[in-house]
């Protein structure tokens, strides 16, 4: 059935391609027509995703769309393909969304830089390569995307190379990334070497008849690597910090919401679709190990930035672990709950990363030693900030809390049905490292927004209305997919859960009617989601305003007997206690900030054996990382071939 | 020991290859679909016309003779035309790529395409070479515009 919606994939992926061209020939002679070209390339394909909803969501549809109109001929497909199931399309929806909004929050933001015709080519590159990955269906396609992806990201870490360290990181980012991209490359030589075909429906249609067979053993080993350090899951996760560090926040929401989605897509997209393993035991195991892993090593590392960006960085991959820990599952509500929870990561964390570019872009500075005390300066921007915050820790009513919620249930779940600790050590672990994320990002408020305003930014303004309404975007979408998860599992979640499941209707509708029966592709096991996770918003804002009220009470009466107070009561029995000697002396008063590091060295003191290994680890050499990249092959490599 | 001037027969050769070069190359782009090459390849020969003019004439021959300006455009618009006529097959109702063949003859869209391919390969690569040469540095070896500076 020709329907004018079958354009609209290539189309929006050919505007983002146009318009990076027409941007590098117009911006250069007029700065502003370069941001009316990426504005509009940027919107049309929100657009045109936007109204596939209604057919590839809501009535099942499956898009597919051959490049010269080279169909399968006698059940083998050579021609280029596009193929948009429900879960292809979430993803273009989440990126689509992600590049809107950081395309509209750089045309302020960017004000300060030059060259600024390139920085919108590249990241017209970067978007349309993204968009192209997640709707290819064509396995080759998605290595050439992947090449784009990474070059541009490269160049766009290193945009503003008047940063300490900006070409390092980018280097190392390259370094490694290229490193993925070659495990991609060989894990599609293996797959091609065995089934003779790189369109995804026909290898997920060949694979049943493979079982056991080493190569494609090894080929997936091979492929999950690649997407793993697309991700930047453990062991890759140093070198998310260190580009994110550097890169313009702009850049830094593509990294953390866009290109590691990426990741995240083409696991889930390899272990439920292609190669069918998520059901094995092994792949279950490696796919939630990495997860927790990342999940919990990341957020511990957040615990010691002193940079609000890296600090970001580091959660940005613990929130990705719960994602893939989720996605390892196997059960229609993890899947569920990791899509979720990967839709609501681009929004909280693209947020927060444009709250830390709208601070650099005030203060100069991310340091949280030396910032403080901008909510009397940047009311605004604090109050998305605080937004943001308490979407990645979880509080209700904001989405992190629904995500959250059903990535706990999915675990517990499987560990009570499997009668498996492992699992059930996941949910632990997984709730632990919420807690740690709270506990991390009130070190952030604190250090950054809260205490002592230094005198150097006293005369900082809040940040212009052009870059405070894309992050309102974001803040409003943080709240309404908090307070409507029914909404977003009818429209959402439960058709790109099923259209994982149905694996014969992907098959079929790019190889033609037939085909998946005739291959013995394993039928729909699961057909819709389980609605899981559901609450009731409004007993938790309740809840929410008691805990509230009681930490209010707490901390005023608390306040009789101020620890301040006694250090001044040792001052003036002459105890040495420099910081208020003014008070005592008639000296000038000095610039002493609570800073965020201080506020859990407790915690950091009792843990500091695993801190010194982590230390030695994050050595910031490109060699030892590239390594640990190595090390991470072969030990997937070893499980997948002795194991599966 | 200083090269003065460039040497008489590297002039002459260089004079002598620049068009077959150009003329090569042009061939190995308009038969790209029909024999081995194609735009790529035939890009990267025409491109080579410009090492050929460094080497025989120098540095300042270069700058005079290339616009980076111009190639840089060229090479986007190259990239436009590649693209709008592979959306043509999208506007008359077919598939984006589709490859028209016109009337029988052997002008098809696949040509048009490997001739923007081809022209999209030149202006890169001669960006890129001119990128490079600017960063050379040529220990003590002058060409003939600087020698001519201080009269």
């Amino acid at each position: 059935m020709e329907q004018f919606w079958n354009e609209f994939p290539i189309l929006s992926v050919i505007t983002l391609f146009l318009g990076a061209f027409l941007t590098s020939l117009v911006g250069r002679a007029s700065e502003k027509a370069g941001r009316v070209v990426s504005g509009i390339a940027v919107t049309a394909p929100l657009a045109m995703m936007l109204c596939l909803i209604r057919p590839v969501m809501l009535q099942g549809q499956i898009i597919t769309y051959w490049l010269g109109g080279w169909e399968p001929v006698e059940g083998w497909a050579i021609g280029i393909c596009l193929e948009v199931d429900a879960l292809s399309l979430f993803f273009a929806l989440i990126v689509t969304v992600a590049v809107f909004v950081s395309c509209f929050y750089a045309f302020t933001y960017m004000n300060h830089d030059d060259a600024l015709s390139n920085y919108y080519t590249l990241f017209l590159m970067l978007s349309g390569s993204v968009l192209g990955l997640v709707l290819s269906g064509d396995l080759f396609n998605v290595f050439v995307m992947i090449e784009i992806m990474t070059f541009t990201a490269v160049a766009l870490t290193a945009f503003r190379t008047t940063y300490e360290g900006a070409l390092e990181g980018a280097f190392k980012y390259l370094a490694v990334g290229s490193l993925g991209s070659t495990c991609v490359l060989v894990g599609i030589a293996m797959t091609y070497s065995q089934l003779h075909t790189l369109n995804l429906a026909q290898i997920a249609a060949l694979v049943p008849a493979f079982r056991g067979n080493t190569v494609l053993h090894m080929a997936f080993a091979f492929l999950f690597v690649g997407f793993g350090t697309k991700a930047f899951l453990f062991p890759f996760h140093p070198l998310a910090a260190d580009a994110h560090a550097v890169a313009p926040a702009s850049i830094s929401l593509m990294i953390s919401g866009v290109l590691t989605k990426c990741g995240v897509y083409g696991i889930i997209r390899l272990i439920y679709v292609l190669f069918q393993n998520a059901n094995v035991v092994t792949v279950s195991y490696l796919v939630t190990g990495f997860g927790a892993v990342s999940m919990f090593v990341c957020v511990t590392m957040a615990f010691n930035q002193h940079n609000f960006k890296r600090l970001l960085a580091f959660h940005s991959i613990s929130q990705v672990g719960y994602v893939i820990t989720v996605a390892g599952l196997s059960s229609a509500l993890g899947l569920g709950a990791g899509l979720y929870h990967a839709m609501n990561h681009t929004i909280f964390k693209g947020l927060l990363f444009l709250t830390a570019g709208a601070v650099q872009h005030q203060t100069g500075s991310l340091d949280l030693d030396r910032l403080g005390g901008l909510s009397r300066r940047m009311p605004k921007t604090t109050a998305l900030f605080l937004i943001g915050a308490a979407s990645i820790s979880g509080l209700p009513p904001f989405n992190g809390f629904a995500s959250k919620w059903m990535i706990y249930q999915a675990t517990f779940t499987a560990g009570l049905i499997h009668h498996n600790l492992f699992y059930l050590a996941v949910c632990v672990c997984a709730l632990i490292t919420s807690v740690l994320t709270l506990a991390s990002f009130i070190k952030v408020t604190q250090s950054v927004f809260f205490g002592q305003l230094p005198a150097e930014y006293a005369g900082v303004e809040e940040v212009p209305l052009s870059m405070r309404a894309p992050m309102w975007v974001l803040a409003a979408l943080c709240l309404l997919t908090g307070i409507f998860p029914a909404q977003i599992q009818r429209f959402l979640l439960t058709p790109a859960v099923s259209a994982v499941a149905n694996i014969p209707a992907y098959v079929d509708a790019a190889m033609g009617e037939g085909y998946a029966a005739a291959h013995g592709v394993p039928g729909a096991e699961v057909s819709a989601l389980p609605v899981g996770g559901a609450w009731s918003p409004l007993s938790w804002l309740a809840l929410l305003f008691s805990v509230t009220c009681a930490v209010a009470i707490v901390a005023i009466l608390g306040s009789a007997r101020d620890e301040a107070h006694e250090y001044i009561s040792q001052t003036q029995d002459g105890a040495a206690g420099a910081k208020y000697d003014s008070f005592f002396s008639g000296e000038e008063a000095v610039y002493s900030q609570v800073g965020g590091s201080d506020l859990f060295w407790g915690f950091k003191h009792n843990w500091k054996r695993y801190f010194a290994v982590m230390q030695r680890w994050h050595s910031g050499i490109v060699n030892d990382y590239t390594l640990y990249g190595v090390a991470a092959i072969a030990f997937v490599l070893l499980v997948c071939t002795l194991a599966l | 020991m200083k090269l003065k001037k460039k040497n008489v027969i590297v002039r002459c050769a260089a004079d002598l290859f620049l068009p077959l070069a150009c003329v090569f190359g042009c061939y190995v782009v308009f038969h790209g679909n029909t024999s081995p090459g194609g735009g790529f390849q035939g890009g990267v020969l025409i491109a080579s016309a410009i090492l050929l003019v460094y080497l025989g004439h120098g540095e300042g021959q270069v700058k005079h003779s290339f616009s980076q300006r111009l190639l840089h455009s060229s090479e986007t618009i190259a990239e436009m035309i590649y693209v709008v006529i592979a959306l043509l097959g999208v506007f008359t109702g077919l598939n984006f790529c589709f490859n028209f063949v016109f009337a029988g003859r052997e002008l098809e869209t696949s040509v048009l395409m490997n001739d923007a391919v081809g022209y999209h390969v030149m202006a890169g690569i001669i960006c890129l070479l001119m990128m490079m040469l600017s960063t050379l540095d040529r220990g003590g070896e002058t060409t003939e515009e600087e020698e001519e500076q201080p009269k």
